[in-house]
């Protein structure tokens, strides 16, 4: 099991890379209209 | 009891102080829209004028990027259509259209274009785009919700892993697991409790400090003393496990503490911008203007921004007074029914004075302008308003005086265990003293109420209540008095045809046919009504259209007595009058009621007896709200005897009629005194201050924006009946809340004993609390079933 000591820290930088994409798309307002998100790809453009 | 909401953020106040400033202006009743709607984008085209509802865009240099709410929209597809529209404008750079909410933000470049262009883009596709003026209070909840939503993302992302990493421990047996690799655990649950700890934790430890420096007490001491005291103690167990305090680690417990504290406060912030966001739309509209004289004689638009003292305006019928004023020309009947209750027109001729926020009723008139602004009459009752809500009740007193207390005696208690074991064993007297922090800690308490609070506003959002302020739900239970105003309230906001004698030969709907050829024409309250009964009736007989394009000609209204007009029926020309009595040369019935003759050349020809109409669900919504025990009474400015018969058809008995403003609220002053707890239901400008004083406050859907924001609760769907409902759910919330508080209590009461003897190892304790909160959030959710 000593892969764990390897693991568990990397899985510490995954949660903050994980926190990372999360404020990306928090800021760029995805959470805030969550239908439009869905009609997004019925658009021609 | 509760705890001690936030304070509102600044910006929302000063939105709402502008609200108040002033009235919209230009009513939609008024004639000539098309023209007028014209012009009054041209406004738009004033830097000023922009700068209300743009912000110089950040990111190229020169352009301005500003906030409009779109009407007309119904789907998503809409807002494509709507971005080709905007784009294919030169000068516009982008557009960002949110379907969801009706509101876009474009960048356009003033070099090249200016706001009344572009907004006149879209109207050709039959969309009509506002400017939104309170974008800058939208913007700034906006980001304050992304924020509050990004702690919560990292309190919830954390708080998973924390538990993952905790899992291991609560699931081996002692020594299957290696020192090495629990250390690497702890080491791991450390990392990802600092984040949460520093970031998300920052609005309560922000609040407890401020209340430290203070002297104060709010539910956030606790809870942030909790938060540090396990965050230090787990730190410390992590680093120095041999050190004094024991190898105990709580991160698990911590954050998901923090998680379930943080959605509350999420949840409590979506529900004030929800409700907040409604009132503030009512700023959303096309710059109020006047045409003012100018010094060549000639008359120009102007928004009302740049109007000043000594000003001469032209007031249409229709149009509200912009300031306090002198008439200089003309003559008119004005509706002051804002201020006064009443909606019997006023006679108003050169040399009398005429107030801001009153409509013009008939006739155009030249006025002079005196004051503007705050110093206008309609400004002076709106500081009644902001002081009588400064002295309401608090029931945030009640709170710290029962608080702080409760601090002094939990941290006693906890200080009183670690000494207590400290002897015996140090690790496992911190180990004490922190299960009895952590298990005394008041999240169960602190969410009891919001989460009962919130899902009752939820359910009363849906059913067309916004509720302004959540803390009112509470009060609403205790009340046992209920005031009605009369206009617009317990009656419906225009008169009813309740009557009509005619001639022999004339069919009461051939009267009222032709009266209504004329009254189409008239903005008079009575035209109005005859004019929308004349609508029903024919539209109940399928002849709406021949209605319609009935066209009398030659109209001209006479202020104080009628309207004339020469209509064609079946090849004659009837010259006809439709107004008072005499004006008509018609006999006079006995009668309380409002009576209007219409008459032509050859005599009288019918009389129209209008009352007010009485909303249809009054009488029912009167019996229910005594069936549950309430007292019920009517206070309005209109006549006594007006106010005691409608009163008496709704069934109310204790009536007081003449009542200004100040009259009302003394009269709830004086009635709060004697020691009721008093609610009040209005809708006029006259009854704001008394919608501030009053315990609860009620404001009809339609009611003037300044009652609107100082009531609590805003019945949207301008029915009665939800009153009731709203009523029996604050009841059943505070049955629900008392549930809380009791299950909260409960769990103190027998874990804390259990704490201080040692029996609860702190992980218990943390589980305790993660379960017992989530309990009171079950509980609470059964209030969000829909009004019945």
């Amino acid at each position: 099991m000593d892969i764990l000591y390897l693991l568990i820290p990397l899985s510490v930088g995954l949660v903050f890379f994980i926190l990372a994409g999360l404020w990306w798309a928090i800021h760029r307002g995805q959470f805030e209209d969550i239908e439009a998100e869905g009609e997004r790809i019925l658009r021609n453009d | 009891m509760h705890i001690k909401l936030c304070v509102e953020p600044l910006a929302y106040r000063s939105v709402m102080t502008e609200v108040n400033v002033l009235p919209s202006l230009n009513s939609d009743v008024s004639h000539g829209e098309a023209m007028d709607g014209e012009q009054r984008l041209k406004l738009l085209d004033d830097p000023q004028e922009w700068a209300a509802f743009s912000l110089p865009e950040k990111t190229q240099a020169g352009c301005w990027s500003s906030s409009v709410v779109f009407e007309g929209m119904h789907c998503a597809a809409c807002a494509i259509t709507l971005e080709d529209a905007l784009r294919s404008v030169p000068g516009v750079d982008s557009v960002q259209i949110n379907a969801a909410s009706h509101r876009g933000r474009i960048v356009w470049s003033p070099d090249v274009t200016r706001p009344s262009e572009w907004m006149r883009s879209v109207e050709r596709f039959g969309y009509k785009a506002i400017p939104a003026n309170d974008a800058y209070a939208h913007e700034r909840r906006r980001q304050e919700g992304r924020r509050m939503v990004w702690r919560l993302a990292v309190a919830a992302l954390c708080m998973m892993q924390v538990m993952m990493y905790a899992t291991p421990v609560y699931v081996t047996e002692p020594g299957d697991i290696t020192p090495e690799m629990v250390h690497l655990l702890r080491w791991a649950s450390w990392v990802l409790s600092l984040p949460v700890v520093f970031f998300s934790c920052t609005p309560f430890l922000r609040s407890a400090w401020r209340d430290l420096r203070h002297q104060q007490v709010s539910m956030d001491l606790p809870v942030a003393l909790g938060m540090m005291v396990t965050f230090v103690v787990s730190s410390i167990g992590t680093f120095e496990p041999a050190g004094p305090f024991g190898a105990e680690v709580y991160f698990d417990s911590l954050t998901m503490f923090v998680f379930f504290l943080l959605m509350g406060r999420w949840l409590e912030l979506r529900m004030r911008d929800r409700t907040a966001g409604a009132l503030e739309a009512v700023l959303n509209r096309l710059p109020d203007s006047v045409r003012k004289r100018m010094p060549g004689g000639q008359w120009a638009l102007i928004s009302i921004r740049r109007l000043a003292v000594g000003d001469v305006i032209e007031v249409l019928p229709g149009e509200a007074l912009a300031g306090d004023g002198l008439v200089l020309a003309g003559q008119t009947q004005v509706d002051e029914a804002l201020l006064t209750g009443e909606s019997i027109p006023l006679a108003r001729q050169a040399g009398d004075r005429v107030i801001a926020g009153s409509h013009n009723l008939s006739g155009a008139i030249e006025v002079q302008i005196e004051q503007v602004g705050t110093a206008t009459r309609y400004a002076q009752i709106v500081a009644l308003m902001e002081s009588a809500s400064l002295s309401k009740p608090s029931m945030a007193l009640l709170v710290d005086r029962w608080a702080k207390p409760f601090l002094i005696a939990v941290l006693l208690a906890s200080l009183a265990s670690a000494i207590y074991w400290w002897p015996t064993d140090p690790a496992h007297a911190l180990m004490v003293a922190v299960a009895v922090l952590i298990v005394t800690c008041p999240c169960a308490l602190s969410l009891a109420t919001p989460a009962a609070m919130l899902a009752s506003a939820g359910a009363l959002a849906r059913s067309g209540v916004l509720v302004r302020r959540l803390e009112a739900l509470q009060n609403l239970a205790s009340i046992d008095t209920v005031i009605f105003d009369k206009t617009g309230t317990l009656t419906r906001d225009a008169f009813e045809v309740a009557s009509i004698h005619t001639r022999a030969a004339v069919s009461q709907s051939q009267a009222l046919w032709w009266a209504s050829s004329l009254a189409r024409h008239s903005l008079h309250p009575v035209s109005r009504a005859l004019w929308s009964e004349a609508r029903r009736r024919a539209e109940a007989e399928g002849r709406l259209s021949v209605l319609e394009s009935e066209q009398a000609q030659a109209v001209l209204e006479k202020a104080g007595q009628g309207v004339s007009g020469r209509l064609n029926v079946s090849g004659r020309a009837l010259n006809l009058r439709l107004g008072s009595a005499a004006y008509c040369q018609a006999p006079v019935y006995e009668g309380a009621h409002l009576q209007v003759s219409l008459a032509d050349d050859a005599g009288w020809i019918a009389t129209f007896e209008l009352v007010e109409e009485i909303r249809p669900e009054a009488p029912q919504v009167v019996a229910a709200l005594k069936h549950l025990g309430l007292q019920l009474k009517v206070l309005s400015g209109d006549a006594q005897s007006a106010v005691a018969q409608v009163a008496s058809l709704v069934g109310i008995d204790d009536v007081r009629g003449g009542c200004g403003p100040q009259d009302k609220l003394q009269a709830v002053q004086a009635w709060q005194a004697q020691g009721h707890k008093v609610a009040m239901v209005g809708d006029g400008l006259n009854d704001g201050p008394v919608l501030a004083g009053a315990d609860v406050s009620f404001a009809l859907g339609q009611a003037v924006p300044l009652a609107q924001s100082k009531a609590d609760f805003v019945l949207m769907g301008g029915q009665l009946q939800v009153l009731v409902q709203t009523l029996v759910r604050s009841r059943q919330t505070l049955r629900i809340v008392k549930q809380n508080l009791l299950w909260a209590a409960v769990y103190n009461a027998a874990c804390i004993p259990l704490a201080l003897l040692g029996y609860l190892p702190a992980w218990a304790a943390g589980l305790g609390m993660a379960l017992s909160s989530l309990l009171v959030v079950l509980n609470a959710l059964r209030l969000s079933q829909g009004l019945t």
